[in-house]
């Protein structure tokens, strides 16, 4: 009878510290998510932890977006140090994997907790990809599109039927609404033109409307046949700096301001910016309507720039994961998926498909009338010198931005960036 | 009393030790390890194979290098010696004040000396901004214009090394000004009943004495600027990095943004030994002439 009182004590402690375990699961995040859709995460993170009080707790952490988060991670994972969790860039998978520090995720864990190839679009689930083998799952697409001011849009009469914009596709056409435009507005495109990102984003979606290849099979950056289309593309970019309908040498936050400002009509840029724009026009003090679009076909057919927000888990050398902590993790991965649709607000596509396809997202706007981009979209050339904050983002600060202003020649611009690329990457 | 040597050299190996492991651990192994780096393609994380020599015989080739060598050297010649002087300049007036005077410029002075490079970065920045800033009344005064100086790429250097004298200036004033202080008044007394004049003052007097000062505050600003890396990083972001790229932010974007370790490796221990080769040949140089 005591050995029974025994053992039945012993195994209600044993299923009581199960229990325990599980219920202090915790999931270190790291997160290089600022600004507008910071704020979003946060709220989303704080939602999680809600519903899964007792069985998984994040615990998160905001770093600095760019270098210094990559090579946090990449420090971190080698002693072992890394968090569970972490946003990625798909465009910056193959340095992760280059240099070690993302660990492999197998189809079957993904599969267990419902996210597999056909939950996401093609482009987008092959972007998290290096050799087939899967290291990040998408968690949006970003790319970026065209904001207008509808008053001033409207004065040109650049308004069609529908109340959206009309007549910019073909960059013919798109000089044409500029020149329209420029009589109710000083400045009336806003881009930046200095630095990387926006000049990027604008020249690689260029190129993709062309079928140009950035980055060829045998490593070559701009292959001979591409090589005319770039300069194409930097030469239309210029042609509006030179035209005065573009401010020259203006940084990213300046060409912000021009646009909320109500200076200019028109506005390139990422999707990111959407929360500034909804919460200033919430707060009254926009001074217009906006609205956004996919940005114009300005060539022979729509492509747009795009990156991901991806989920990864970093390989940390030495330190081994629990199948709880994992499962924990999944689910994580999971449920951000699944509640994405919150994340739309921060201006974002959900990747996951069935939040896409939801009649939520559907009527969400802008978000609707852009998410046609998840569909032609161009990810980022797959190279450990190309992603956020690479070497292909200098060598758009180095020649392609000057080129816009400029100071150096198109054809000069892309040959001299092709030499450069080439002989970092030999 | 007898004195047992061997013991009072135990006791003394007993009393450097800790300083020497503390400098081997700290100093003198990771140089070890960077030279050995130096030889090897390791990334920037983890060992790598030996290649031998080929990083070095890739560094002298490799375009950028020559770039950053250029523009390195370029701003040390744009500060070094334009720091010595105006802090000298600066010292010399600071100490004709006395008492409450005397501390209160100086500190003014000193000031910009403490503060954080980024505090120093959106300061000037800020008075530099083409649109805002308190700098365009002068130079659109001047240039007809407003410029926008650190997007220009010919005004990108010398503003930078501006804004480095003005952060950096009060630090020498401190050590000239204790130097001056060290010239006996009496010699100056002498000067004054032999008639000389200010100038001559100055030139037979203050300059050969102070001269120790002078060569150790161009010694010290040499190898200082040679690894100057934060004011050019901060002030290039938003425009063109490669132009006005130094060699430590080389060596940065190597290691960290390319993940290149060993290259990485190869280009700090050429900035190592442009540094020593240079700072010994300036010391042991000034050293000579101040004892003619």
């Amino acid at each position: 009878m005591q050995k029974f009182f025994k053992i039945a004590m012993l195994s209600t402690v044993a299923a009581l510290s199960i229990g325990a375990a599980q219920a202090q699961e915790n999931v270190v995040w790291w997160d290089f998510l600022s600004g507008g859709d910071g704020v979003r995460m946060k709220a989303l993170i704080e939602q999680f932890n809600t519903e899964h009080a007792g069985e998984i707790t994040i615990q998160p952490t905001t770093l600095e977006w760019g270098t210094p988060f990559y090579t946090k991670v990449q420090t971190s994972a080698a002693i072992g140090e890394g968090p569970d969790v972490m946003t990625y860039h798909l465009s910056r998978v193959p340095l992760g994997v280059e240099s070690g520090a993302l660990a492999e995720m197998s189809a079957e864990d993904l599969s267990s907790v419902g996210l597999s190839a056909d939950t996401f679009a093609a482009a987008n689930w092959e972007a998290g990809q290096s050799d087939g083998k899967q290291y990040a799952v998408p968690f949006d697409i970003h790319s970026i599109i065209l904001y207008y001011n509808k008053d001033k849009l409207a004065e040109a009469g650049l308004l069609g039927e529908d109340g959206k914009p009309t007549g910019l596709d073909g960059a013919e056409n798109f000089m044409a609404a500029l020149e329209k435009l420029k009589a109710v507005s000083e400045t009336p495109l806003s881009v930046q033109t200095s630095g990387d990102g926006t000049p990027w984003r604008v020249f690689y979606s260029l190129l993709g409307q062309q079928d140009g290849v950035f980055l060829g099979e045998d490593g070559t950056f701009f292959p001979d046949e591409t090589i005319p289309k770039a300069v194409k593309a930097v030469e239309t970019m210029a042609s509006w700096v030179e035209a005065g309908y573009a401010p020259a040498l203006t940084e990213y936050e300046n060409s912000v301001a021009l646009f909320t400002s109500g200076e200019s009509a028109l506005h390139l840029n990422g999707v990111w910016e959407v929360p500034t724009m909804t919460d200033l026009a919430a707060k009254g003090e926009l001074g217009f309507e906006w609205g956004a679009i996919a940005i114009p076909t300005f060539f022979d057919h729509p492509a747009t720039w795009a990156d991901s927000h991806g989920f990864a888990i970093p390989n940390n050398v030495g330190k081994e994961v629990t199948p709880e902590k994992k499962a924990a993790v999944l689910e994580v991965i999971s449920w951000f998926n699944k509640n994405s649709l919150a994340w739309a607000d921060a201006g974002h596509i959900p990747a996951y498909t069935p939040v896409r396809d939801s009649e939520e997202f559907k009527t969400k706007e802008p978000n609707a009338t852009y998410s046609i981009l998840a569909d032609t979209a161009v990810f980022d050339p797959k190279s450990p010198l190309a992603g956020v904050a690479s070497p292909v983002y200098d060598a758009v600060a180095n020649y392609i931005a000057p080129a816009m202003n400029g100071e150096l020649g198109a054809q000069e611009a892309i040959d001299e960036m092709k030499a450069d690329l080439q002989d970092q990457a030999d | 009393m007898i004195r047992n040597y061997r013991r009072e050299v135990a006791v003394a190996y007993l009393l450097i030790l800790p300083f020497v492991l503390t400098y081997g651990i700290l100093f003198l192994w990771p140089t070890i390890q960077m030279v050995y780096l130096s030889f090897t393609d390791a990334p920037l994380i983890g060992p790598g194979s030996w290649v031998g020599l080929e990083n070095y015989y890739e560094m002298f080739d490799d375009r950028r290098f020559w770039t950053a060598v250029r523009n390195t050297a370029y701003f040390v010649a744009l500060t070094v010696i334009p720091n010595t002087l105006i802090g000298l300049a600066i010292a010399m007036m600071v100490s004709r004040l006395k008492g409450w005077q005397q501390s209160l410029i100086l500190a003014m002075f000193f000031l910009p000396y403490i503060l954080p490079v980024s505090v120093v970065y959106r300061l000037w920045n800020w008075m530099f901004n083409i649109q805002f800033g308190i700098l365009q009344y002068p130079i659109s005064a001047i240039a007809g214009e407003n410029i926008n100086v650190f997007r220009t790429q010919w005004l990108f250097m010398p503003a930078v090394a501006l804004v480095t004298i003005w952060w950096t200036c009060g630090f020498n004033i401190l050590l000239f000004l204790a130097g001056l202080r060290s010239i006996s008044p009496d010699i100056y007394e002498a000067a004054s009943l032999d008639n000389a004049n200010r100038w001559t003052i100055f030139r037979r007097i203050t300059w050969p004495l102070i001269w120790p000062v002078t060569a150790l505050v161009l010694t010290i600003q040499l190898i200082l600027q040679l690894k100057i890396f934060d004011q050019v990083y901060l002030f290039v972001q938003g425009g063109r990095p490669d132009p006005s790229m130094v060699m430590v932010q080389y060596i940065y974007s190597l290691a960290f943004q390319k993940n290149q370790g060993g290259y990485g490796a190869t280009v700090a221990v050429a900035l190592f030994v442009i540094v020593i080769v240079f700072s010994v040949l300036q010391f042991q140089l000034l050293r000579a002439r101040g004892e003619k």
